[in-house]
């Protein structure tokens, strides 16, 4: 390919990926809705958000900490992980696969000592119940899934690029979000086994709101987590016909009004009509195209990715990726979570209820209301619990054009 | 678990066979109650030789060497517990004397005399004697110190039952059987004597220990090993995470080979050879499940490769080419690998064991322990071997002597189990 053609099709292309992510963007949330200021601590109460931010506050040593923590041993990996080579008996693929998991096996100590004080932040607060045996053993088998999943990847990857060279990054970022497509599709089947029906009552009110939001088949359980953590949460995961809503017990053991519980049954409803278990994968394909590009591209210093020896390489390289792409993968995560919370407001008209379920979250997961800007953007897959609160008022203001409550 | 290479001379508890594999039929259909006296006096001597024992352990602390007089007392027990053993599980066919005399029985025991003794090691002796213990229990039961116990799924257990039956039926205990068993027996009555004080040296449990050395006739399906011992401690800390993916190729390829055993049943018993295609594909399964086995157990290093491509492991399974097999033993393979199995079952728990102790140790010592990797490595081939039997790859019989590597010349090995194969068809 010449020089001009290759400009040519980079920038058709960059246009294309343009072009997608703005099909993307359209949401429901009102173009320059202005969101009201708020006083947290008259809302939240001064008490809960010193709590909050004082439980907050060690994570916001603690992540950076664990960054750099983790770039420094990918970047030793990355220099010393392919002298591991010696240890494998198998061809190319399967060397590639301990390298792989090697890797992330030093990422894992790396991250233990960080991941144990985090626990034991969590346990002195109330926020986990489990004992330390338990929750080493359960990190341990959890790198073991992990393990599997780089397995997989390595596969394709190394697999693409020994058939296809230096063009493996094209098909190999579609499979990836292909697999991620399929488990996201499967993994509601999975979790219906370890889950329990919702109550009559509650599927009731949920299929009303799926007439409002029109949307249906959605099928909806409860997990019970109440022995583990009284945090509460729910979830919606699945796609067409495996579409799923799941609330922990935590949300229904009455701490929550159930004006607070409908809000988030409305809220999750709204991530399945408003398609952002679809829309997700389409944004991670956007993302893994120039990923798996620049990976090729890096790779190639160690002979490319056909080769096990260019693998601590490639780990170092997601890894970086993966950081620098954070703010704008959390920005698209608020997004959508902010489109859920508008569909919420729109379908149960309650903002009392959804104020008390902002309110509660930060009393009962001591989410701080109003986190660093900078951790926000890195790390807030949801907007802040301020924000949230600000935007139920903005609703009511809107709506009968009154005060917020 | 020593390597022979870093022992100096020979063990101070060594296992002697003499024995002519013949078997008396009525003595065997009534082995266990012809053993019952045997099996109280036992009973009766071993409690008066733990208490000589902790005696001699108080002897060695002060003094680093135990008395004449007790050494030779719990000696002489663990002479005639073997005896008794050796009887009760067929690996003897006389009936034993009640005194443990030496050189008066076909599978004795050599000790030799009070030596100085690490008096550090004799205070932790119980300790230390743990992992032995821990194999010594999966080779032939929680009683091996000499005492008849019942524990059906005990390598001795089991070759017993099985040889009970062949017996029977050949007045003959079959050779390999009679091996497996001598040397679990064995494997025992070293660790009953480092249990006991006798010695400080600790139980080896490398099969070559035994003499003479066992023969280890040919076979089409053969153990190569190439190991060096050396192992990665940061791989061996997450060996069992490493052999997911493998735990799930397995899984998978099992599938397909369930259903090439069927298919390859049938055209075997048509065509009296099994396809090269399909025998080609079921010996790679085999080959693949050994390289995982052999990984997970850290009897071998390195990662396996995913193919079970033949020469690539170090410490390998080599199958010959597919050859004419008997339509009658095709016909029964199924029931006729059933004692194989059986074998490969309790070897089975070897290998946990082996996998267990194996894993301390090169996390601690950066190396396999050579005993430990041999009987993994020898409890591997059976198995192999029996999968390669009933997955039609080959018409010998599995061969359950523990040895290592085969004698300079070829025994011929008579299975009591397999029906004799067709002769193959001579060219016109």
């Amino acid at each position: 390919m010449t020089r001009p053609v290759a400009v040519l099709v980079a920038v058709v292309a960059a246009a294309a990926w343009v072009v997608v992510a703005w099909l993307l963007l359209p949401s429901v949330v009102p173009d320059g809705l202005q969101l009201p200021p708020v006083d947290v601590d008259a809302v939240f109460g001064a008490e809960v958000v010193d709590r909050a931010e004082d439980y907050e506050r060690l994570y916001l040593v603690l992540w950076p900490l664990s960054v750099v923590a983790l770039l420094a041993t990918l970047w030793l990996y990355a220099k010393r992980g392919a002298a591991f080579a010696r240890e494998s008996a198998g061809g190319p693929i399967a060397t590639g696969m301990l390298l792989g998991m090697l890797g992330l096996a030093c990422v894992w100590l790396s991250q233990l000592p960080f991941d144990l004080v985090s626990f034991w932040w969590a346990r002195r607060h109330d926020l986990f119940e489990g004992g330390y045996l338990e929750w080493a053993f359960g990190s341990y088998f959890e790198l073991g899934a992990t393990f599997l999943w780089i397995c997989l990847a390595i596969l394709i990857v190394m697999g693409l690029a020994r058939w296809l060279g230096d063009r493996w990054w094209l098909p190999a970022a579609v499979a990836v979000a292909a697999i991620g497509a399929l488990l996201t599709f499967a993994s509601p089947y999975l979790i219906e086994l370890d889950t329990e029906p919702l109550s009559a009552e509650l599927r009731s009110t949920a299929e009303t709101f799926e007439r409002r939001q029109g949307v249906d088949g959605i099928t909806y359980r409860e997990e019970v987590v109440s022995d583990q953590t009284p945090l509460a949460n729910a979830y919606a995961i699945g796609f067409g016909p495996s579409k799923l809503v799941v609330l922990w017990d935590t949300l229904l053991d009455g701490r929550f009004s159930d004006g607070a519980v409908d809000v988030v049954l409305a809220h999750e409803i709204g991530h399945h009509s408003g398609k952002h278990l679809l829309k997700g994968i389409a944004w991670f394909a956007l993302f893994a195209l120039p990923c798996a590009w620049v990976l090729m591209r890096l790779t190639r210093r160690r002979g490319g990715m056909a080769r096990a020896e260019a693998v601590p390489l490639a780990l170092l390289v997601v890894a970086v990726l993966q950081l620098a792409l954070a703010p704008a993968q959390a920005w698209v995560s608020r997004r959508m979570e902010a489109e859920a919370d508008w569909k919420a407001l729109q379908t149960t008209r309650d903002p009392r209820g959804a104020r008390e379920l902002f309110v509660g979250f930060a009393s009962t997961s001591l989410g701080d209301p109003s986190p660093p800007a900078w951790s926000q953007a890195f790390l807030g897959s949801h907007p802040t619990l301020e924000d949230r609160v600000a935007m139920a008022d903005a609703w009511a203001a809107r709506t009968s054009g009154a005060d917020a409550p | 678990m020593e390597s022979p290479a870093e022992i100096d001379g020979t063990p101070p508890i060594r296992l002697v066979v003499s024995d002519d594999l013949g078997r008396s039929r009525a003595t065997v259909c009534f082995r266990l109650l012809l053993a019952i006296p045997h099996l109280l006096w036992v009973s009766i001597w071993g409690l008066l030789a733990l208490l000589v024992a902790v005696v001699m352990w108080f002897a060695i602390l002060f003094t680093a060497r135990s008395p004449r007089g007790l050494h030779d007392f719990v000696a002489r027990f663990l002479r005639y517990a073997t005896h008794v053993n050796a009887y009760v599980f067929l690996a003897a066919n006389p009936f034993p004397g009640f005194a443990g005399d030496p050189g008066t029985y076909p599978v004795d025991l050599e000790i030799e005399g009070p030596t100085r003794q690490s008096r550090l090691k004799a205070l932790f002796r119980i300790v230390l004697a743990l992992p032995a213990l821990l194999l010594a229990s999966a080779l032939s039961g929680p009683g091996s110190a000499g005492a008849f116990n019942g524990y059906v799924l005990t390598v001795l257990a089991t070759v017993a039952f099985l040889g009970w039956f062949a017996a029977l039926v050949r007045a003959r205990m079959p050779e390999g059987l009679r091996d497996l068993g001598t040397y679990a027996i064995g494997y025992g009555a070293q660790t009953t004597g480092y249990v006991l004080l006798l010695t400080d040296r600790y139980p080896d449990s490398s099969p070559a220990r035994v003499r003479p050395a066992q023969a280890l006739p040919a076979h089409p399906v053969r153990l190569s090993l190439a190991d060096e011992l050396r192992r990665s401690r940061f791989v061996t800390l997450f060996r069992l995470l490493l052999a997911f993916p493998h735990l799930v190729w397995v899984s998978l390829w099992s599938v397909p080979a369930t259903v090439a055993v069927v298919i390859g049943w049938v055209a075997t018993l048509v065509t009296g050879r099994l396809p090269q295609a399909l025998h080609r594909f079921l010996a790679a399964y085999v080959r693949y499940w050994s390289h995982l086995t052999l990984f997970l157990t850290l009897v071998g290093g390195p990662f396996p490769g995913f193919t079970g491509a033949p020469g690539r492991y170090p410490v390998d399974i080599e199958i010959d080419p597919a050859m004419q097999q008997g339509r009658w033993s095709v016909l029964f393979r199924g029931v006729l690998a059933i004692p194989a199995l059986m074998i490969a079952g309790a070897l089975s728990a070897v290998l946990f064991v082996v996998a267990v102790l194996g894993w301390l140790a090169a996390l601690v010592l950066g190396r396999m322990p050579h005993g430990l990797r041999d009987i993994g490595a020898t409890s591997t081939r059976y198995q192999a071997q029996a999968y390669a039997y009933l997955a039609l790859l080959t018409p010998r019989y599995p061969y359950s002597c523990p040895a290592v590597a085969a004698p300079p010349e070829p025994v011929e090995e008579e299975s009591p189990f397999a029906l004799p194969p067709e002769p193959e068809p001579s060219a016109a």
